[in-house]
């Protein structure tokens, strides 16, 4: 989940290195920061409250027939 | 005529003149090939130019035009594709080196209808890589330049098919919009851009970037061309999984210029947001015009507008990192570097984030059709500043500095979110002489409103018949 807090570089690297990415690359420290920016301007989906709401669901099976939202 | 009239007439001047024969196809190819050769250095508006194809095709069309084949209006009038809308036999690059060879078997549905249309392919207009990011630089294959000021962005990421239009180098053009990418470009460049409901153009035979934001459009000089492109792109595809079956009127019809009775709603958080003051008040001008052509403006209330940043982001970064994670895997390192972080962002939103987001979506959507249910249309602005300059990463809007991406997304994204119509038109200039640019949206599948009410705003006005002094 988005926390206030900024993400470890521990837990950065193993997340990276589960991602597939190459920590031992230079790029990762140029990731790092970015990763740390972009995590935090999404912190306010946290301020909403979604209780009881499903999510738009992305998938429509094949044949499914699909009406105006009204 | 003079070849430069040409170049800036409407598809929908054109058709008439082609119908009656009056102008050949031929002409009309040659006055557009002669205007980007003079004007190209500057703007790097394509990819891919295609001249011998374009005019073989010019000599086919008036020769089925002339044998009394005549298919309709888009019959001869030269089409020039974003570079990820697929075209058979012909390089579709996404922007990148990654794919300079990459040469589809088939064209996308998009370009399949606009060539049965009788349209003809000028070429592959340029973009941001992958379509993701809203300025219009391309390090592989050169950024593109604002024809109303080339040290200025075109915006993006469909930066080519605006510049293009903008300047009269090519008639109708196309642009995929997932957190703005048709509007912004539309609306930075003084053209129209057109992002049609979610579903109601095919995006089969597009390179996707995130599957659930987006829409496949048109970015043209008129809303009438709009109106032309819709009739023959939009339409149920079955092989586009999201296709909606809907009936697909006539666009065209919308274009009474009667907006009597027509309910407009100015969010409030819209002007509360950074936002450039002439921009305001271009925009404010813009609805209080249309108010004294008879629709009723009140102001509103969009709450969720405030998180539509963190919606959007989140979804578009989980599905785009997703989608291309394979090819990140393995050139990584061949891609602009800033679409490189961003996709690699991405890899680090959770699944449950992205379910709240999606979740956060579902009712931000509800939020957005109670409005509407209010009121026909939102409006607003495109954009809260004007074009900025090549590779800014912060904006002046208002008295709040902003990251670049943020300001240009700020008024776009929400109606990625809601999948609803929205429809970028020119509503002025800046005192630098600038574009500026009103935003109409809709409910869903009614794309007939949005249109009516962009038609006739354009048509009291004379935004659009301006021409950049390239």
């Amino acid at each position: 989940m988005p926390s206030e807090t900024p993400l470890p570089r521990e837990a950065f690297l193993s997340l990276a290195a589960a991602a597939g990415l190459d920590v031992k690359s230079p790029h990762i420290e140029e990731l790092y920061p970015f990763v740390q920016t972009t995590l935090a301007s999404l912190h306010p989906l946290m301020d909403i409250d979604v209780a009881g709401a499903e999510p738009d669901m992305a998938f429509i099976p094949l044949g499914a027939i699909t009406v105006p939202k009204s | 005529m003079e070849a430069l009239e040409l170049c800036y007439m409407s598809a929908g001047g054109l058709s008439r003149l082609v119908q009656s024969r009056e102008v050949s196809p031929v002409e009309i190819v040659d006055a557009l090939l002669a205007r980007i050769e003079a004007t190209e250095p500057v703007l790097n508006s394509f990819i891919t130019l295609l001249p011998e194809e374009a005019r073989a095709a010019a000599r086919r069309a008036e020769g089925e035009i002339q044998g009394g084949n005549y298919r309709g209006p888009l019959h001869g009038i030269p089409v020039g594709l974003k570079d990820l809308f697929n075209t058979a036999g012909v390089r579709t690059t996404s922007g990148s080196r990654i794919f300079d060879t990459f040469v589809p078997k088939e064209d996308c549905t998009v370009a399949a209808r606009l060539h049965r249309a009788g349209a003809i392919l000028l070429g592959k207009l340029n973009m941001h890589p992958f379509a993701y990011g809203p300025t219009g630089e391309n390090q592989d294959y050169g950024h593109m330049h604002n024809p109303w000021d080339p040290e200025l962005i075109t915006g993006g990421s469909s930066g080519g098919s605006a510049s293009a239009a903008a300047a009269g180098q090519c008639t109708i053009t196309t642009g995929s919009d997932t957190g703005g990418s048709v509007r912004i470009p539309a609306a930075l460049c003084g053209v129209v851009g057109l992002k049609p409901t979610y579903g109601l153009v095919s995006r089969h035979g597009l390179a996707p970037l995130s599957w659930s934001l987006d829409h496949p459009g048109p970015i043209v000089r008129t809303v009438e061309d709009a109106a032309l492109t819709m009739n023959a792109i939009a339409g149920h595809d079955p092989m586009d999984v999201a296709s909606a079956r809907v009936d697909v009127p006539d666009y065209t019809t919308a274009l009474t210029g009667d907006v009597r009775g027509l309910r407009i709603g100015l969010p409030k958080e819209y002007l509360e947001a950074p936002l450039n003051p002439q921009v305001s008040r271009a925009v404010r001008d813009a609805v209080a015009l249309l108010e004294t052509m008879g629709a009723v403006v009140t102001e509103v209330s969009f709450p969720m507008f405030n998180q539509s940043q963190a919606i959007s982001s989140t979804i578009l970064m989980a599905e785009a990192a997703a989608c291309y994670r394979d090819l990140l895997a393995r050139d990584g390192g061949s891609l602009y570097p800033p679409v490189r972080l961003r996709f690699e962002a991405g890899l680090f939103v959770s699944a449950a984030d992205y379910l709240r987001a999606q979740q956060a979506r579902s009712l931000f959507d509800r939020q957005f059709r109670e409005l509407l249910e209010q009121v026909d249309l939102l409006a607003g602005p495109t954009e809260p500043v004007t074009a900025p300059k090549l590779l800014a990463t912060k904006v002046q809007a208002g008295e709040q500095t902003v990251g670049t991406v943020a300001a240009l997304t700020q008024y776009t994204r929400p109606y990625n979110i809601t999948g609803s119509p929205a429809i970028a038109l020119p509503c002025g200039f800046s005192d630098a002489g600038l574009p500026i640019s009103l935003q109409l949206a809709g409910r869903s599948f009614d794309e007939l409103t949005v249109l009516r009410a962009a038609h006739a705003y354009e048509q009291a006005t004379d935004w659009h018949a301006r021409r950049p002094p390239i």
